[in-house]
């Protein structure tokens, strides 16, 4: 009925060259075929092969640890925000629930397999309500104090770290666990690389990315990190998005505890010792923008794999010799490096 | 030309700390009529917007929308009872897809338990923003491409859509012809005039006279947080709007005190 004269020229793509130029847009398929290629690389480089059962297995289990902090992260990041406390959160919880067991119940490492279940879920349940509370700290600094999601995260990491060193006087505090949680699984006498816990933190990585991109949840997250002020404007309550989202990444991180005990066997001080800042390496090489806005899960769960084959492959190789010392270095040159392509693609986006 | 007060304000005031940024303004905005409100910067315009729209609360002074005296707590109360406001140039998430701002704070959610945990009905939002934005005179790009895709006449075409769309009685418009071209700009206008034709209270905030003088039928004055001037727009040429606006031309003080 409107005259269509009016109207401004909304030009459309051919859909063809927009379908080509998003697929190199997209993060996803570089990851895609960086993990290809490097595993290629690490395979002809190691003289046992890296492409074997329990290299990969080693390799998920620590895709496995970190995860959930990743994705936790993720949330945060898309929000612009920064959620530096998840490491200490995982020992501080970790701790917690090990305290609890051990110093409380009287509960020790003697009690495993199936007869430890029941306690390894307590220890759970134990690592997420240490983890929420820890959000939930870090929301109200940051929405009712105003203080900045780097520094407020910078406190509760030093705070958390410090209360888990009190707790456990310096030493782990082994528990009642069930070995077999972490072990590959054998199906029909094959060696699969994966484990129930490395399942478990699949599973759950797979309902929070359907939060993320098919829920309303995950679409205030994005609108809070893309503008904060159209998102008030539209009547959503920020403060409330954000203390969801921190809530968030502390109750993963709580979690990723739980794994670490599972790992250990105990509840331990050093068990999260700088795991916040490969959760952000993780992010940041997954595709997110630490200016907000910008990341997807697949991504995250493939930057968190690239970052661990990486790893791990250059271990393993023969050809050359690699330190191990120089992990660091290499994370360090695979941030750079993610976020370098990332720039020139906002840069070819933009034109 | 128009029909009966559908929101009012009455002697409204607002201080930031020593500053005197609204004093007594009182301002009557009829259904189906679009008023201009000017005045220089700091002149009060902003506060005037932000307490009409909600987002801030005036330090004293009564509301009424529909007669009924109103108190917004969240920009959220307004919304929801018919107030809507596009803000100066943000009105939009650039990451979001055009559907995704149109129905930003009011998605569609699926059928059954998803739908209860939040999942969003794509599908249905995307199409019933294409329609709406339509019915108010633009044609949209896809709706399921990202704003920041979009130029920027194609966002303020959007974000104003999407602010006609919505509103119910009243809709508040601020600087929304702002660094847009003049046929954009005449887009915008249009969208203005269907609003109107729509029967739509707008108040329309801009430092392009000409705009003012174009679309409006009256033309509200602020001049160091007072209303100078409220007057038909007939009774304006640019040169009288420019003197009342900077205060070259003495006005009588209207009610207020």
């Amino acid at each position: 009925m409107t005259d269509s004269k009016q109207v401004s020229a909304f030009k459309e793509q051919s859909p063809l060259r927009a379908k080509i130029s998003s697929l190199f847009s997209n993060q996803s398929v570089v990851l895609i075929i960086t993990l290809i290629v490097l595993g290629a690389f690490f395979q002809w480089g190691s003289e046992g092969g890296f492409l074997q059962t329990d290299l990969l297995g080693t390799v998920l289990d620590q895709w496995g640890s970190y995860i959930l902090l990743a994705v936790g992260q993720l949330f945060v990041v898309i929000t612009g925000g920064i959620d530096l406390s998840v490491g200490s959160t995982v020992s501080l919880s970790s701790v917690v629930a090990g305290w609890f067991v051990v110093e409380q119940l009287h509960k020790g490492p003697e009690i495993s397999g199936g007869a430890a279940i029941p306690y390894v879920l307590l220890i759970a349940f134990i690592c997420l309500v240490v983890g929420l509370l820890v959000g939930l700290l870090n929301s109200w600094l940051i929405n009712k104090l105003k203080i900045v999601p780097f520094i407020a995260t910078l406190a509760t990491m030093g705070a958390s770290n410090g209360i888990a060193v009190m707790i456990s006087v310096g030493m782990p505090l082994q528990g009642p666990n069930d070995w077999d949680l972490g072990k590959p699984w054998n199906i029909f006498g094959v060696d699969l690389p994966v484990s129930t816990m490395i399942v478990a933190a699949g599973l759950i990585t797979a309902v929070v990315g359907l939060f993320l991109h098919k829920s309303r949840f995950g679409l205030y997250t994005y609108a809070l990190g893309s503008n904060a002020f159209a998102t008030r404007g539209a009547g959503i309550n920020v403060q409330r998005q954000t203390l969801k989202v921190y809530m968030l990444s502390g109750g993963l991180a709580g979690l990723a505890g739980a794994y670490a005990y599972v790992r250990l066997g105990a509840g331990s001080d050093t068990s999260g010792m700088g795991m916040e800042l490969y959760a952000i390496a993780a992010v940041v090489i997954g595709g997110a923008s630490l200016m907000g806005g910008v990341g997807r899960i697949v991504g995250i769960c493939l930057g968190t794999l690239v970052l661990f084959v990486v790893q791990s492959g250059l271990l393993t190789m023969t050809v050359v010799q690699v330190s191990p010392d120089l992990k660091q270095v290499i994370v360090a040159i695979l941030i750079a490096a993610a976020v370098a392509v990332q720039t020139l693609q906002n840069k070819n986006g933009r034109k | 030309m128009s029909g009966e007060v559908i929101y009012e304000i009455k002697n409204a005031s607002k201080r930031y700390g020593s500053v005197i940024a609204l004093d007594g303004a009182s301002l009557k905005i009829h259904a189906g009529e679009v008023v201009g409100l000017v005045g220089d910067n700091g002149a009060g315009k902003s506060t005037l917007v932000k307490v009409l729209s909600g987002a801030h609360q005036p330090d004293g002074g009564q509301m009424f929308l529909e007669g009924k005296e109103v108190r917004w707590d969240s920009p959220r109360q307004a919304l929801e009872a018919g107030v809507e406001t596009l803000y100066q140039d943000s009105g939009l998430a650039p990451h979001l897809t055009v559907s995704q701002n149109v129905f930003l704070g009011r998605e569609l959610t699926v059928k059954g338990i998803l739908g209860w945990f939040g999942f969003l009905n794509k599908k249905k939002m995307e199409h019933e923003a294409h329609r709406d934005l339509e019915e108010v005179g633009i044609a949209v790009p896809a709706s399921n491409r990202a704003v920041s895709q979009l130029s920027g006449g194609q966002r303020q075409a959007v974000a104003i859509g999407r602010a006609v769309a919505w509103a119910k009685k009243v809709i508040i418009l601020d600087e929304p012809t702002n660094h847009l071209g003049a046929r954009q700009a005449g887009e915008v206008l249009n969208i203005i005039r269907n609003a109107k034709a729509k029967g739509l209270g707008v108040i329309f905030i801009s430092h392009t006279l000409p705009h003012v003088l174009e679309v409006t039928d009256r033309i509200v004055v602020l001049r160091l947080g007072r209303i100078v001037k409220d007057a038909p727009t007939s009774e304006f040429n640019g040169d009288t709007l420019i003197g009342t606006i900077t205060g070259t031309i003495q006005t009588i003080k209207v009610e207020g005190d």
